[in-house]
């Protein structure tokens, strides 16, 4: 029998990991983008490689999801990662008493951390808050999010996927009650085409409810807005985190010569028309001044936002056949032969890849086993041979 | 809010290109990738590039006003000081594959000649001090005392190919980013034989010498990669050799 087909919608980090998890197998593999790869939510999401610090007090479940993964990535894509640690830092007394929660978080998710001496840190971090309280250090790291992606393609094309950007996703085909297809709109040559396939893996993010739309079906997927704002210098050598619970502008990531601030929420209703609140943008650059005061000294370089796919978790039922990685096999709606995975995050992506990756295979009757975690990824430039 | 008349060039495949015209509406802080986004607003077949909207993915180059740019962090005051309109072209010396993407294949290939790392040792802060070697989690989540890295300045923009003279006469020359490439890999290693590949690499009649030393590629770009002086930095280090061989033969 022919290898079956899969058709994966979306190269973000989530479709370009499946792409390459699903090819790995030994599938054959189309994947299909609406512009460039990354253009979307992976490419303006913080650069941050998450060692699950972030989540470790309230939600520690993706807290180690994040530091399993972390550590997976720094195998299999040791040259595409900047590895200088992270340091979550405490600022004013609400900071300091949020010190031992945070240790005890760290410790239940198996988050390495280190009690790093303030002086030590403001010697570490020359351009921190003068008037920081304490400092704890954790396996962060930053990556480039465009790149990140291509190294997944890059493999998933070496080991035979299609791969084909700038093709919008039209119309699912379907077969009674399964989906059988895509039909494309090539902005290359203006002309649509119909591709045939056993399996659609749908993995836009905060698109997931459009296309779930062309099937019949909902998915739960509310896209909400965050902005990043860049400074012109590069201010920190590790991640600055704010030693507190998850809130706008926790965050400052460098990245090459500049450093990101990070993030505000708001919900939007088409993930294709954004408009930035101009006073995110300067609340960004206030919250930033409280973890690196220098931010005052710097102009904004660029600003970007994107959505993200945020799962509503009201209507959990049978749907939510995994609900860790948000992924739906929409036989459980009634329509065969098409799964959605939306939410999460870029630094779980391989993981999210593998548990779609084992449910298409499971749907289509492959005997494979996953094996993401052992392949170390192409170079992103070999997607370009 | 600013109103921005825009002529954007636009092409299919096996068409001729033409320019088409637009009205956009964008904040007055706005940089020029959110007029070319505004535009996609209007008409979704309009095809570009862009990712990180901060100058690091190096995807969304192009030609604005006739000068290449990254348009995300260029801002459309400037762009439009003493204009009533403003141009959006795709890079030159590149084959264009749609509106402003073009193909940037060609390009990466040379920069895989070199390969090199996209991360470079961090011995610096900005501010030009060294940064306290302290311990840092390994591979294993183990502490460990090894140095800090950072991401390379080079994005792979495109820009100084487009910016390039003699890229124009022959697509063959390595290029300003893939010879600055050779020249940071040489940097990174202590392998005399590595060195050597790489100065051979350089050594090559479409290598340095067919750089006609016109700066171009150093003026457009966006990171100061400063290839033209890595191109010179290479040049010398060639003539150094040769001047060594002589000497041997002697």
């Amino acid at each position: 029998m022919a290898k079956p087909h899969v058709i994966v919608i979306g190269a973000g980090s989530t479709g370009s990991a499946t792409a390459h998890d699903l090819a790995l197998r030994g599938l054959r593999v189309t994947l299909l983008e609406r512009g460039e790869i990354a253009n979307m939510t992976t490419g303006r999401n913080h650069c941050l490689l998450h060692s699950g610090g972030r989540y470790c007090v309230r939600d520690q479940e993706s807290a180690i999801e994040c530091i399993d993964e972390n550590m997976i990535l720094r195998r299999i894509m040791p040259h595409a990662l900047e590895l200088n640690d992270g340091l979550f830092v405490a600022v004013d007394d609400s900071d300091l008493a949020f010190k031992q929660k945070f240790i005890d978080g760290c410790e239940a998710c198996h988050i390495p951390w280190r009690d790093v001496p303030v002086a030590e840190a403001l010697r570490m971090e020359p351009n921190l808050n003068p008037k920081t309280l304490a400092a704890v250090q954790v396996p962060d790291g930053v990556f480039e999010p465009f790149r990140f992606s291509l190294a997944f393609v890059a493999t998933a094309k070496k080991n035979g996927a299609t791969i084909r950007p700038f093709v919008e996703v039209k119309e699912l085909t379907r077969a009674g009650n399964a989906i059988t297809g895509v039909k494309i709109l090539d902005y290359r040559t203006g002309k649509t085409e119909t591709i045939g396939a056993d399996l659609v893996v749908s993995a836009v993010g905060p698109w997931a409810h459009e296309i779930a739309r062309m099937a019949g079906v909902d998915v739960p997927v509310l896209p909400t807005a965050g902005v990043m704002v860049t400074v012109n210098r590069r201010l920190n050598n590790m991640v600055i985190n704010r030693l507190n619970k998850p809130s706008d502008g926790d965050i400052v990531v460098p990245q090459r010569t500049t450093s990101v601030i990070g993030t505000t929420s708001w919900t939007i209703t088409d993930p294709d028309q954004i408009d930035i609140p101009k006073e995110h943008i300067e609340m960004m650059l206030e919250k930033g001044r409280e973890l690196i005061p220098d931010v005052a000294k710097c102009f904004t370089r660029g600003v970007g936002a994107a959505a993200r796919p945020l799962i509503r978790k009201a209507n959990a039922d049978e749907r939510d056949v995994a609900r860790t990685f948000e992924c739906f096999d929409h036989k459980f709606d009634g329509v065969e032969g098409f799964v959605t995975i939306s939410g999460g995050k870029t630094t779980t992506a391989r993981a999210m890849a593998e548990k779609v990756a084992d449910i298409v295979c499971r749907k289509l009757d492959v005997q494979a086993q996953c094996r993401t975690k052992e392949t170390r990824l192409e170079s992103y430039r070999r997607y370009y041979e | 809010m600013l109103d921005v008349n825009v002529k954007v060039f636009r092409q299919r495949e096996g068409q001729a290109g033409h320019f088409q015209d637009f009205k956009v509406s964008v904040p007055d802080d706005a940089n020029v990738i959110d007029v070319i986004d505004a535009v996609w607003r209007q008409d979704s077949s309009f095809m570009f590039r862009h990712a990180c909207h901060h100058a690091s993915c190096g995807t969304c180059a192009v030609r604005v006003n006739g000068y290449e740019k990254l348009p995300c962090i260029y801002s459309v005051k400037d762009a439009m000081a003493g204009r009533a309109e403003m141009t959006i072209e795709p890079l030159r010396n590149f084959p264009i594959v749609g509106d402003m993407v073009v193909d940037v294949s060609g390009f990466f290939q040379k920069q895989i000649a070199s390969d090199m790392l996209i991360t470079r040792p961090a011995e610096k802060t900005l501010g030009g001090e060294a940064y306290e070697r302290s311990e840092v989690f390994s591979t294993e989540g183990k502490l460990e005392d090894r140095a800090y890295n950072r991401f390379e300045n080079c994005v792979e923009c495109g820009i100084c190919i487009s910016a390039c003279p003699t890229m124009a006469a022959t697509d063959k020359f390595f290029g300003p980013a893939g010879l600055a490439a050779i020249n940071r890999a040489y940097q990174e290693t202590s392998d005399p034989a590595e060195r050597e590949h790489l100065l051979n690499l350089a050594d090559d009649e479409n290598g340095v010498w067919r750089c006609h030393s016109g700066w171009e590629c150093t003026e457009a770009c966006p990171q100061n990669v400063d290839p033209a002086g890595a191109i010179m930095s290479l040049r010398r280090r060639l003539i150094g050799r040769r001047l060594k061989g002589i000497f041997k033969l002697n």
